[in-house]
C-alpha cells in the first residue's frame, strides 16, 4: 500500500488527532444536550401530567361511582317510605270492620300493587297475633304471630319494617307492619314486600361484567343475593359495624379484605381514591351506604380495572406516546448529532488541510526570501572569485621561472575553482527559481507536449540505465495557462528523480498518464515509477527546500521544491504516495481554465502555440 | 580592430579592480568607478563605447543610472551586470535601452563576448 503526502495528508497524519479524540465527547455532550433539554423536559412534564391526569380521572370515576350509589340509595329509601306510607294510609283510614271483610282488603291489595308488584300479600293481625283477614298466596291464616320479633317489635315501637327471614311461609321475605289502635281496638296491618321488586330495584345500577350490588343488614346478612358469591340470608364474609348513617367508597383486595370495611375506613371517602386508588390500584372498588330504614347497607362492588379500564386504556396510550416520543427523540439527536459531528469534523479537517497548506506556503516564502537574499549575496563574492581565479591565471601565465608541473598543477587548481563556482552559481540560480521573485509571463500550455518533450530529453538517458519510459496521454487535454519552461522544468525533475530512484536496480519502468477530471474541471498528470521508493520519515519532507536523499553533490534537494513552488504558482497541486522498495507516485493537479478562456484557448491552439494566456493564479 | 573603451561600474571594489587588470590586459581601454554618480560624471568628461553596470550600487540603482546615462549619450551601449538579476529589472533594462542583461558570477570570455558584440553593435549604429 503506497503512502501519500501532500499538505492535506499532512492534516491526516498530524493534525486531526486531538480532534479524532475530542468528537466521541463532542457527541456525547451533544447528545446529552439534546437529552437534558428535550427530553427530560418532556418526561417530566408527561409524568407529571400523567399523573395529574390520572389522580384527576380517577376521583372524577369514583365519585361517579359513588355518585350512582347514593343515588340509588335514594330509590332504594324512596321505595321503602313510599310502601310504609302506603301501608299507613290504609291502616290509618281505614276501621278494622272494613278491613277484616276478605273482598275490601283485596281491593285494597289490588289498589296497592297498581303501580307494580310491590307487595306479595297483605293481612290484618289481631293483638292475639292471629290473622284477622288476609290477602295473599300462602295459607297463613292460622298462624300466630305473637311470639314472632316483628310483631314485638311492631307492637313496641308501632310502624316496623323487619329483616329479611324465613317465617312460617320458608322464603326469605321482608315486611312492613303498621300499628293501628282505634276505640280500645288494637290491630296491625302488614304487607309482605315482592323480594324479587327489591332486588331489581336495587339492581338498577350498571354493573358490567364484573359489578355487583347487594343490601346487608346490620349484621352482615344478604338482605338480596349477590350476583356472584353467596345467596340471600347468607352471611356476608365480612363484617359490618354498626350503623352509621354514613356513605364512602373505599378500593380493597379480595372481598375478604373488605373486613377492614369499618367506619375508620369508610370516611376515606374522595381524598382516598384521590390518592389511594391511583397509585395503588386494588383488585375493587367499593362504595356503600346505609340505608336509615331499614338500617341496611347498600353495597356496590366492581373490578378496579372495569370501573378505571377506559382511563387506563388512555393512560397506557399516554404513556406508549410519551416513551415513543422519548425513544424517537432520542433517535432523531443521536443521528442529527452524528451527522453533525461528522459534518464539524470534515470541515475541521477541510480547515486543518487548508492552514497546513497556508503554512506549508508561509514557510516556503520564508524559505525563497532567505534563499533569494542568500543567491544575490553569494553571486557577488562569486564573482570576485571568478575574477581573482583569472588574475592569477594571466599572472601565472606571465611568469616565466615557473616549473611546467607547477604550472600543470596551478592550472588545474584554478580550473576546479571555476567549476566549483559554476556549481555555486548554479545554486543560486536554483534559489532564485525557487524563490520565484520574478513575474513568469503565463501561457497556454498542451501538458501532453510539455511531457513528451521532457520525456524525449530523458529517454536515452533513462533506457540507458535499464529504465523503460511508458506514457499513457488522454487525447484532447483541455490547456492549462501556465508556464510552459517552468513546467517542463517540473517534468524534468521528476522524471529525473524516477530514473535516478532506479540507482541500485538493474531495470525498471517510469509511467506517466494524463488524464482530464470533467467533475472538477482539472486536469492530471501522474508520474510513477518502481524505483527504490521514499521512506516513511522522509516522505513529509520532500518538498523542503534542501532535502535530498542524494549523495553529497548529486543532488541540491530544491528540484521538488522548485516544483512545488512553480505548480503551487500556477494554482495547482501536487502530491506524492510512495512505498519503500517497491515505489513512487507523484500527482500533479493543474486548475482548468474557465469555460470561456478553454473556448479562447481552443481557438489559440489553431493559431500556434505561444500564444499568451491569462496571468496564472499566484500562490 | 580597434579596442572598444569601456567604462566598469560597480561598488563591488575588488570585483572591478580585478575586471579593470584583466580587461586592460586583453588590450580594452578601461576605466572604472564605483557608484553611479561618478559614472555620470566621467561620461560626460570622456567618450565610452561600452559601459559594464551594476545594478545594485549605494546611491542611484543601475536602473536609474542607464536612464539619465542614455540621456546623456545615447549611443552608449550598456551591458547589466549584476548580482540580483530578476526578470523585472532585466525587463527594466532592455526598455531603458540596455544592450545585455547578465547575471555574476560570469566567465571573462563570456563577458568579453557581450562587450564586442555590444562595441560591434555601437560601431554599426554609428
Amino acid at each position: 500500500m503506497l503512502q501519500q503526502t501532500d499538505t492535506a495528508k499532512e492534516t491526516h497524519s498530524r493534525g486531526p488527532d486531538l480532534h479524532t479524540r475530542s468528537y466521541p465527547k463532542l457527541l456525547r455532550r451533544f447528545v446529552l444536550g439534546a437529552v437534558i433539554c428535550s427530553v427530560l423536559p418532556l418526561l417530566l412534564v408527561g409524568w407529571i401530567s400523567y399523573l395529574y391526569y390520572s389522580q384527576f380521572s380517577m376521583s372524577r370515576m369514583a365519585a361517579y361511582f359513588q355518585r350512582t350509589v347514593e343515588y340509588n340509595r335514594k330509590i332504594v329509601e324512596s321505595f321503602f317510605e313510599e310502601r310504609t306510607s302506603d301501608i299507613k294510609l290504609v291502616a290509618y283510614t281505614h276501621s278494622l270492620d272494613f278491613l277484616k271483610d276478605t273482598s275490601n282488603l283485596s281491593q285494597i291489595f289490588h289498589m296497592l300493587n297498581r303501580g307494580g308488584s310491590f307487595f306479595t300479600d297483605l293481612g290484618v293481625i289481631g293483638k292475639d297475633g292471629k290473622h284477622m283477614a288476609y290477602i295473599g298466596p300462602y295459607d297463613l291464616m292460622d298462624k300466630d304471630y305473637s311470639q314472632t320479633f316483628w310483631f314485638k317489635e311492631v307492637m313496641a315501637k308501632g310502624v316496623y319494617v323487619s329483616d329479611v327471614f324465613w317465617g312460617y311461609r320458608k322464603e326469605p321475605h321482608f315486611i312492613i307492619a303498621v300499628l293501628c289502635v282505634k276505640d280500645d281496638t288494637t290491630w296491625i296491618l302488614r304487607a309482605t314486600i315482592y323480594q324479587e321488586f327489591l332486588s331489581s330495584l336495587v339492581e338498577t345500577t350498571g354493573l358490567g361484567k364484573t359489578g355487583e350490588v347487594f343490601l346487608v343488614n346490620r349484621e352482615g346478612v344478604y338482605q338480596t343475593s349477590p350476583r356472584f358469591k353467596g345467596a340471600i340470608l347468607d352471611r356476608a364474609p365480612f363484617p359490618v359495624e354498626s350503623f352509621t348513617g354514613e356513605s364512602g367508597i373505599i378500593g380493597t383486595d379480595p372481598i375478604t379484605d373488605f373486613g377492614s370495611f369499618d367506619r375508620d375506613r369508610s370516611v376515606f371517602s374522595t381524598d382516598f381514591i384521590k390518592y389511594d386508588l391511583a397509585l395503588s390500584h386494588p383488585k375493587e372498588i367499593v362504595a356503600y351506604s346505609w340505608l336509615k330504614h331499614p338500617q341496611w347497607l347498600l353495597v356496590v362492588k366492581q373490578d378496579f380495572s372495569e370501573v378505571f379500564g377506559d382511563i387506563n386504556h388512555v393512560n397506557t396510550i399516554i404513556l406508549i406516546l410519551l416513551h415513543s416520543s422519548v425513544v424517537a427523540i432520542l433517535v432523531v439527536s443521536v443521528f442529527a448529532t452524528g451527522y453533525m459531528v461528522k459534518a464539524i469534523k470534515k470541515r475541521d479537517r477541510q480547515a486543518e488541510g487548508l492552514n497546513r497548506q497556508l503554512m506549508q506556503a508561509s514557510k516556503l516564502a520564508s524559505i525563497g526570501e532567505l534563499a533569494a537574499g542568500v543567491a544575490h549575496e553569494i553571486n557577488n563574492p562569486l564573482a570576485v572569485i571568478l575574477t581573482e581565479n583569472q588574475v592569477i591565471r594571466d599572472l601565472t601565465d606571465q611568469e616565466q621561472g615557473l616549473s611546467s608541473e607547477f604550472k600543470e598543477e596551478l592550472v588545474r587548481s584554478l580550473s576546479q575553482v571555476d567549476s566549483q563556482v559554476e556549481r555555486c552559481s548554479h545554486i543560486t540560480q536554483n534559489l532564485l527559481r525557487f524563490s520565484r521573485r520574478m513575474a513568469l509571463p503565463s501561457r497556454f500550455v498542451d501538458l501532453n507536449v510539455a511531457v513528451k518533450d521532457v520525456v524525449g530529453l530523458l529517454e536515452k538517458r533513462a533506457s540507458s540505465r535499464g529504465v523503460q519510459i511508458s506514457v499513457d496521454f488522454q487525447e484532447g487535454l483541455p490547456r492549462i495557462c501556465g508556464y510552459p519552461f517552468e513546467l517542463e522544468q517540473v517534468f524534468l525533475n521528476l522524471i529525473s528523480n524516477a530514473v535516478d530512484a532506479h540507482d541500485g536496480k538493474s531495470y525498471g519502468a517510469i509511467r506517466i498518464s494524463t488524464r482530464f477530471d470533467g467533475a472538477d474541471n482539472r486536469l492530471m498528470v501522474t508520474v510513477a515509477d518502481t524505483g527504490s521508493g521514499i521512506a516513511d520519515g522522509d516522505l513529509e519532507r520532500v518538498f523542503d527546500p534542501f532535502f535530498t536523499t542524494k549523495p553529497v553533490g548529486q543532488g541540491t534537494g530544491l528540484g521538488l521544491s522548485i516544483s512545488y513552488s512553480i505548480i503551487r504558482q500556477m494554482g495547482g497541486h501536487i502530491s506524492v504516495r510512495s512505498e519503500l522498495g517497491q515505489g513512487t507516485e507523484f500527482t500533479l493537479v493543474f486548475p482548468c481554465p474557465a469555460t470561456g478562456q478553454h473556448d479562447a484557448s481552443a481557438e489559440a491552439r489553431k493559431e500556434g502555440p505561444d500564444e499568451k494566456a491569462p496571468p496564472a493564479p499566484r500562490r | 580592430m580597434k579596442k572598444p573603451r569601456l567604462l566598469l561600474v560597480d561598488d563591488e571594489i575588488p570585483f572591478t579592480t580585478n575586471l579593470l587588470k584583466l580587461l586592460s590586459r586583453r588590450g580594452y581601454d578601461v576605466s572604472a568607478v564605483y557608484d553611479g554618480d561618478s559614472a555620470l560624471r566621467i561620461v560626460q568628461e570622456h567618450e565610452f563605447d561600452v559601459v559594464i553596470l551594476d545594478q545594485n550600487m549605494p546611491g542611484k540603482d543601475g536602473i536609474t543610472v542607464l536612464r539619465e546615462l542614455k540621456k546623456k549619450r545615447p549611443h552608449l551601449e550598456v551591458v547589466i551586470l549584476t548580482g540580483y538579476g530578476s526578470i523585472d529589472s532585466a525587463l527594466d533594462g532592455f526598455e531603458l535601452g540596455a544592450y545585455d542583461y547578465t547575471t555574476k558570477p560570469i566567465q571573462l570570455g563570456d563577458l568579453e563576448a557581450k562587450i564586442r558584440q555590444a562595441f560591434q553593435r555601437k560601431m554599426l549604429r554609428e
